[in-house]
């Protein structure tokens, strides 16, 4: 074994990290080499002095009971929706947000008997809005946190088959606050996500079919506001719960000449 | 399970492990004031969630997820002017040397408190999880969403800064 092997898995050794048959080579090592043996000294030097309960925080008095009342009532006097957001299992939201959008948009096409147009945008309101709810499950916001649009950028390299438009529009009090991947309409789409104020907003992005610009269209659903356009070859869609008039300014500064 | 039972649940579950949420917000945040919102926030949405987390999982885990993850929001949009993955050499070196001889605990454990804080946040949170909250390194990668390699070098990175840090400053000669 060589020394930067050994170093690169001193760390796991000394944490018990690896199975026996790990670990019989790097002890070899360490018997022979002076220099590595000085290393393991050292990070069990580092453990004496991380080993102490008191440079944990503890947890404020008031904290305890603050979060506890801050909890929603058992049974809390809300209006139904709010109320089955706050305590529904979570994946009924999307599900029957999905379904009643499928129905008003299906329904309506029917009658008009078109099979392609708002119909499919019908679906992917739906979808945007699903996977915009899903993203704030607070597991699954960020695969990029970063405010730096040229980090998030090339993040995004390698991963999708496109290149979005990554912005900060920070001084118009839209924060990048950074990006992932996700699936919206069967294919991997990019989803930048901005702070407006307490407000979260996602922007999917995805190539369009044509490259021409299209008018600004708004769907509002249940709370969530969604904002579509076309510009530049790719497709945005813009979901939050800030008002329209907000998804429209980012809109509107997605637009800008480049 | 009615409302009552779920929150006589959640509370059973969740609400002893306010320590260690509290603990890796303040690391994370590195204020009272930040690290207590972050809590609240985080048990909220920890408590509309708690129907997707599964008897017998990884209680801590997953409320430590949640906690990293609204810290890390937080942390985007508090301070735009500190970007997040820059290792802040000005406070390093701003590290004043301690007295050789002073190894009383308390001493020691603001010295090694200040040493931990001037580390990126992604080695931050590493050190933490494992040295603090005592996460495996599998635990760890789940937290922070990034494989199990990845916690090995961030973890070995951050503990040779630490070593830099702590001899320069303290006079630990077997570091």
């Amino acid at each position: 074994m060589k020394c930067e092997e050994c170093q690169d898995f001193i760390d796991a050794y000394v944490d018990n990290e690896l199975d026996t048959a790990a670990v019989i080579p790097i002890r070899r090592h360490l018997r022979d080499c002076p220099k590595c043996r000085q290393l393991l000294e050292a990070r069990k030097g580092l453990r004496t002095l991380l080993d102490q309960p008191q440079l944990r925080f503890d947890v404020p008095a008031s904290l305890r009971a603050k979060v506890l009342s801050a909890l929603p009532a058992a049974s809390p006097d809300r209006k139904p929706w709010v109320q089955t957001r706050t305590v529904a299992p979570w994946f009924l939201v999307p599900l029957a947000l999905a379904a009643a959008l499928v129905l008003v948009f299906g329904l309506a096409f029917l009658r008009k008997g078109g099979v392609r147009g708002p119909s499919q945008d019908g679906t992917l309101v739906a979808q945007v809005i699903s996977s915009h709810v899903r993203s704030l499950l607070a597991t699954h916001l960020l695969d990029v946190p970063s405010t730096d649009q040229h980090t998030v950028k090339p993040w995004f390299a390698g991963k999708l088959e496109f290149s979005p438009p990554v912005q900060d529009f920070a001084e118009h009090g839209f924060s990048l606050i950074g990006g992932r991947l996700d699936y919206v309409d069967g294919r991997e789409v990019a989803a930048l996500v901005y702070r407006r104020k307490q407000h979260l907003i996602n922007l999917f992005i995805w190539p369009s079919e044509s490259n021409r610009a299209t008018a600004l269209q708004n769907f509002t659903e249940n709370g969530y506001n969604t904002l579509h356009w076309d510009q530049r070859g790719f497709s945005f869609w813009a979901v939050s719960d800030v008002q329209t008039e907000d998804l429209r300014a980012l809109a509107a500064l997605e637009m800008q000449p480049l | 399970m009615n409302d009552e039972q779920t929150r006589a649940r959640f509370e059973g579950l969740m609400v002893p492990l306010m320590d260690d949420a509290y603990n890796l917000a303040r690391w994370l945040m590195k204020n009272e004031e930040d690290a207590e919102d972050v809590v609240q926030e985080s048990y909220l949405k920890a408590f509309r969630f708690f129907a997707g987390f599964h008897t017998g999982a990884n209680a801590r885990g997953w409320l430590l997820q949640i906690v990293r993850n609204t810290c890390y929001t937080a942390l985007g949009a508090r301070n735009r002017q500190e970007p997040l993955f820059e290792l802040e050499i000005g406070q390093i070196e701003d590290t004043a040397p301690g007295p050789r001889a002073n190894l009383e605990t308390k001493a020691t454990v603001e010295m090694v408190r200040e040493a931990i804080s001037t580390l990126p946040v992604e080695y931050r949170e590493v050190v933490v999880l494992r040295e603090l909250e005592g996460l495996a390194y599998k635990e760890i990668a789940e937290v922070v969403g990034i494989p199990i390699g990845t916690v090995m070098s961030r973890l070995s990175r951050a503990r040779d800064q630490l070593c830099l840090i702590l001899r320069d400053g303290e006079g630990n000669p077997q570091l």
